[in-house]
């Protein structure tokens, strides 16, 4: 009666994940792409001929092992490159450059402040402790703390009692980091400004918040559980750009018999009497399934795709109420040579990590506050990488692109609108670089900006926000994406949601399209279907 | 040399409470206070003749029914006025929303700004009058304590589960969603208009270090609810006859309940010997002696001034040390040659609190201030005139303001606050100018009490009026250091009472209840 078992909407990571699953599975799955390209922000696109962009997402380090392995991802050519340093360039001249080697990165925090190289040490390893024991977390179906039904009780029962088995000392260390501000957090560990900027900027990025927000400091062990090859915290680039990853998980998920269109946008959710039973294409194509997944967010998925005839009152409102205020900017640029910093003249390996644009709390802050009144930042916030130093097949020899994430850049902007401020926003992020790296405006051949309007209209993120979704502390876990919904099944019966919407939230990580996965199967086994 | 069963050291209004539950149960209690009144904050000077400040607090609406009622405080001479109406909000161009006990009128007043929020005012009171409700049970529970391992109890927790899955489904996750959000968030879910917006969220931000846009303040919100409140606003909190006399009562039913209270007698150490607290020593080298010492005195100046710090262990120390405690409060005390003409004249509207912060972003910016280390020139202000429900506390015709003021970081990057005293009284004056003309020529005089000199006169360490801030990783188990959350420090016999303790600030007597009842315990345990 049906043409598949699973139509998944959206080929971005982890709708693909779901779909490889699924297949997997046995399942006949049909994934529907809107753009021309797979892979949603994890893509990577030649907009300037020669010159390989990661338009969007540019570094990866979450991605889950089990999913790795489960797919079986190196098969289909997957390398990640280890990103081994953060260069941060100061005003004055000076720099600070921490990388892999702990020795050569002690002695470099000395120069600045003997006492924080000390406290580094233990910081790192307080950190990687609070990383393991908020682990098994992420691969954990939220349990609902609401209800009497003994699954969920047993799982909430086991997460009390995995927090009881930390001890003491560090339940309290992990208690401060889910409430605190980075820098409440940081200043109680270290007193160089440039050091505590450049480490709580990992604590904002996709947020809506600054370095002395509360609930910032949890932001900064997300992006501190990377298990890239056993290391935690490690970053890498993907050979080939984040598209890579998302091409590999498509072909495993082809190899598994799954079927992935492009230039096929799904309007709306086919939904009768409570149940989804298909989509409608923009082109008046219809397809239908027994089981409908949304890879896309829940204000897409619900007031657009599904229409709010088909919810209750109380749905809808939690829906609108869903915190999705993009504050995030991309601007890629395709290079005629190196950049030059006077930190550090020339070229050297500190260009083939990350640049930290991060010289202190205050200048972070102050970029923040410019976006809670409506204005991208005068002087932003920035991580950059140089992926053509790691990967030369990005650019042309001798040539290079630089990826510039940049904060902040709010959605809603007080006065004009995005398109007219594309430009002057992408002189903003080039003038404040170039205090940096003088040499920068000679050598751009191109440049691509992606502003949080482009992020929603390309990508189908709403609001431009990169984790579908605020992590802020009352939209994490059991209350993510809403409330009594968080367990990646909808009101709409067979209608189930895949994306950074879900738990355990953003980040290039594959959890959530596994977890989706595993939840429909769960259910489509029981059925019977 | 002289022996009680508990010494008090601070007769604040929690160290009043402490000792008169205490004495209550039969011990001989000394409390000693280093100023020449008893209440610490909660005091009220006549520094200009024939008008009636109160110091610094000026409401006492929180203050727990449960104490008023236990040590007949009312007997004793406290009376609690309503506030009335509740709130006015004046914006610049000369509107204004006034929000009254009456939910009728109250609807009426909001929908001249937008019917919408009209029709839910109502029912987000009753939402947060439930989920502070809530919240005020939770501070019941047991928490974990260093100095009693195994005594926190699965059984409480279960009760509180109980409890908990009473709220019924929607509550449930309308608790936990809640608290931690911004208290900007959740005004933003329900309603429209700014006016409306600021004057509900500005009370998640009051002694906070970050502006109603950050995480933990609908904590805050939740927090200074209960108690007298209609779930959004405080609904009474003058004491007649001055802030003080909450204190003066306190201190009387306390004495005829037999403590002894010495003012003008300061304690310079608490005398230990093999890890516990024998007694103390005042500042005329007087030694006396006690079963049990409690401090009302805020953690820092306790471990830091007051304690040997040789039997602390230095990791101890360390999160004593790490409690943040910057004041960013300032408070402004004037006498009045009449009523402030606010445009539109709506001198009825000035009986409750008077709202100066027309928005959210206002309020924002006024804590961004506190960032950068600098007072705000455009300052939230919560206003109150006590003289208009209480015509005692200033001569007929004349009036008593109490203004409290945000954001005035205590350390301020540039200049001192001697030299900034003036600068900000100035800058207040011409504020509350701009919404009511002719303000300043009215008068008669100014006290501005600047986080030092908060500080100075009262002994808060950072001039935190809450002695330490009550951001979502200093509250519950967290406060004052994680640990040590029950009142018991590392020194046997030695105990904390103030609002750096569980529940935390706001004039509620809770930190002194539960510390007078943990010092029962211990000392009934043979401890």
């Amino acid at each position: 009666m049906y043409n598949y078992d699973a139509i998944v909407i959206g080929a971005g990571h982890n709708g693909l994940t779901t779909a490889a699953y699924l297949a997997k599975a046995g399942k006949k799955v049909l994934v529907l792409e809107r753009r021309h390209v797979l892979g949603g922000a994890a893509v990577t696109e030649e907009i300037y001929p020669g010159f390989k962009y990661s338009v969007c997402s540019y570094v990866v380090s979450l991605l889950r092992p089990e999913v790795i392995r489960e797919l079986e991802l190196p098969k289909y050519d997957l390398e990640i490159i280890p990103l081994d340093s953060t260069f941060t360039p100061l005003p004055d001249g000076d720099h600070l450059l921490r990388s892999g080697d702990h020795a050569q990165t002690r002695r470099e925090i000395a120069r600045h402040s003997t006492t924080d190289a000390e406290a580094y040490e233990q910081y790192g390893q307080l950190m990687v402790q609070m990383a393991m024991a908020v682990k098994p977390l992420l691969g954990m179906i939220p349990p609902d703390p609401t209800t009497w039904n003994p699954k969920d009780l047993l799982g909430l029962a086991r997460v009390g009692n995995h927090f009881r088995g930390l001890g003491e000392k560090l339940l309290y260390d992990l208690t401060k980091l889910m409430t605190a501000s980075s820098a409440d957090f940081l200043d109680e560990w270290f007193e160089t400004d440039a050091l505590k900027a450049t480490m709580s900027a990992s604590g904002i990025i996709g947020t809506f918040m600054g370095p002395r927000s509360p609930g910032t400091a949890y932001v900064l062990l997300h992006h501190y559980m990377g298990e890239l090859d056993g290391a935690f915290r490690s970053w890498g680039f993907a050979r080939g750009g984040m598209g890579t990853i998302s091409r590999v998980i498509a072909d495993a998920a082809r190899h598994h018999g799954a079927e992935i269109k492009t230039q096929a946008g799904v309007d709306r959710v086919l939904v009768r009497n409570g149940r989804a039973y298909g989509v409608a294409l923009d082109s008046g194509e219809e397809f239908e399934a027994k089981v409908i997944v949304s890879g896309v967010d829940p204000k897409r998925t619900f007031l657009k795709m599904v229409g709010t005839s088909h919810l209750d009152a109380d749905f809808f409102k939690q829906v609108s109420d869903y915190k999705i205020r993009g504050s995030s900017a991309k601007v890629n640029l395709a290079l005629d040579a190196l950049p030059n910093f006077t930190s550090m003249p020339g070229k050297g390996p500190h260009l083939a990590g990350a640049i930290s644009i991060s010289p202190s709390l205050d200048y972070i802050e102050q970029a923040y506050d410019d976006a809670k009144y409506g204005n991208f930042s005068r002087r932003p916030y920035m991580d950059i990488i140089l992926p053509s130093m790691l990967d030369p097949s990005m650019a042309p020899p001798g040539k290079h692109v630089m990826s510039i994430f940049v904060q902040y850049a709010p959605y809603h902007l007080k006065s004009g609108t995005w398109t007219e401020q594309r430009d002057a926003f992408g002189d903003t992020v080039v003038e404040t670089l170039s205090e940096y790296a003088p040499n920068l405006k000679d050598i751009i051949l191109h440049r691509q900006i992606v502003t949080p309007w482009d992020l929603e209209q390309e990508f189908g993120l709403t609001e431009g926000n990169i984790f579908q979704g605020e992590l802020t502390l009352d939209q994490l876990f059991f209350l993510r994406p809403v409330p009594g919904w968080a367990k990646y099944r909808t009101p709409i019966k067979n209608l189930y949601m895949c994306g950074a919407c879900t738990h355990p939230g953003g980040g290039v990580m594959a959890a959530s399209g596994r977890l989706a996965a595993l939840e429909i199967l769960k259910d489509t086994n029981r059925t019977l279907l | 040399m002289q022996s009680y069963d508990a010494i008090v050291i601070g007769a604040g209004h929690n160290g009043l409470v402490t000792a008169a539950y205490l004495a209550k149960a039969d011990k001989k209690v000394l409390v000693v206070e280093r100023r020449p009144v008893v209440g610490g904050i909660v005091a009220s000077e006549e520094i200009f003749s024939g008008f009636k400040y109160s110091s610094c607090a000026h409401s006492a609406g929180s203050f727990s029914t449960q104490v008023i009622d236990d040590l007949k405080l009312k007997k004793h001479g406290l009376e609690l006025l309503p506030f009335n109406p509740l709130l006015f909000a004046p914006a610049l161009d000369g509107d204004s929303l006034t929000i009254t006990r009456d939910m009728g009128v109250t609807a009426e007043q909001i929908g001249r700004h937008s019917k919408s929020d009209a029709g839910k005012f109502s029912s987000f009171c009753l939402r947060l009058k439930a989920l502070s409700a809530f919240l005020s049970t939770i501070y019941r529970l047991p928490l974990p304590n260093k100095a009693e391992p195994g005594s926190f109890n699965p059984a409480a927790l279960v009760k509180i589960g109980w409890k908990f899955h009473r709220l019924g489904k929607k509550e449930m996750y309308e608790f936990l969603r809640v608290l931690p959000m911004s208290a900007a968030d959740l005004v933003d879910e329900w309603f429209e208009n700014d006016l409306l917006k600021a004057a509900v969220a500005s009370g998640g931000m009051l002694g906070s270090f970050v502006g109603p846009r950050q995480q933990g303040t609908a904590f805050n919100l939740l927090h200074h609810q209960i108690g007298e409140s209609n779930g959004a606003l405080r609904t009474a909190g003058f004491v007649r006859g001055g802030m003080g006399n909450l204190s003066q009562a306190l201190a009387r039913a306390a004495q005829q309940l037999g403590v002894e209270i010495r003012t003008n007698a300061e304690i310079i150490k608490v005398i230990t010997k093999n890890r516990a607290a024998t007694g103390v020593v005042l500042h005329n080298g007087e030694e006396v002696n006690a079963s049990s010492v409690i401090s009302n005195a805020d953690v820092k100046r306790t471990f830091f001034k007051l304690v040997e710090p040789t039997y602390l262990d230095p990791h101890f120390l360390l999160q004593v040390r790490n409690i943040r405690s910057r004041g960013v409060v300032a408070k402004i005390n004037l006498a009045l040659d009449g009523l402030p003409k606010f445009k539109n004249h709506q001198t009825a509207a000035l009986g409750g609190i008077i709202h100066i912060g027309p928005t959210l972003d206002y309020l924002e910016r006024t804590a961004d201030d506190a960032k950068y280390g600098r007072f705000s020139t455009q300052p939230f202000l919560e206003i109150t005139i006590p003289s208009i429900a209480d015509p005692s506390l200033a001569p007929a015709g004349k009036h008593v303001m109490s203004v409290w003021m945000q954001s005035a970081p205590y350390k301020l990057r540039a200049g001192t606050w001697e030299s900034q005293r003036d600068a900000l009284g100035d800058a207040v004056m011409k504020v509350i100018g701009d919404y009511a003309p002719g303000f300043e020529n009215s008068v008669l005089h100014r006290q501005v009490l600047t986080p030092l000199d908060l500080e100075d006169s009262y002994g808060l360490t950072g001039g935190h009026l809450y002695h330490a801030e009550m951001a979502l990783d200093q509250i519950f188990f967290m406060r004052p250091v994680p640990g040590w959350s029950r009142y018991h420090t590392p020194i046997d016999n030695l105990f904390l009472c103030g609002s750096g303790t569980h529940p935390g600030g706001g004039i509620t007597g809770l930190p002194g209840y539960y510390a007078a009842k943990t010092v029962l315990k211990s000392r009934a345990r043979g401890k």
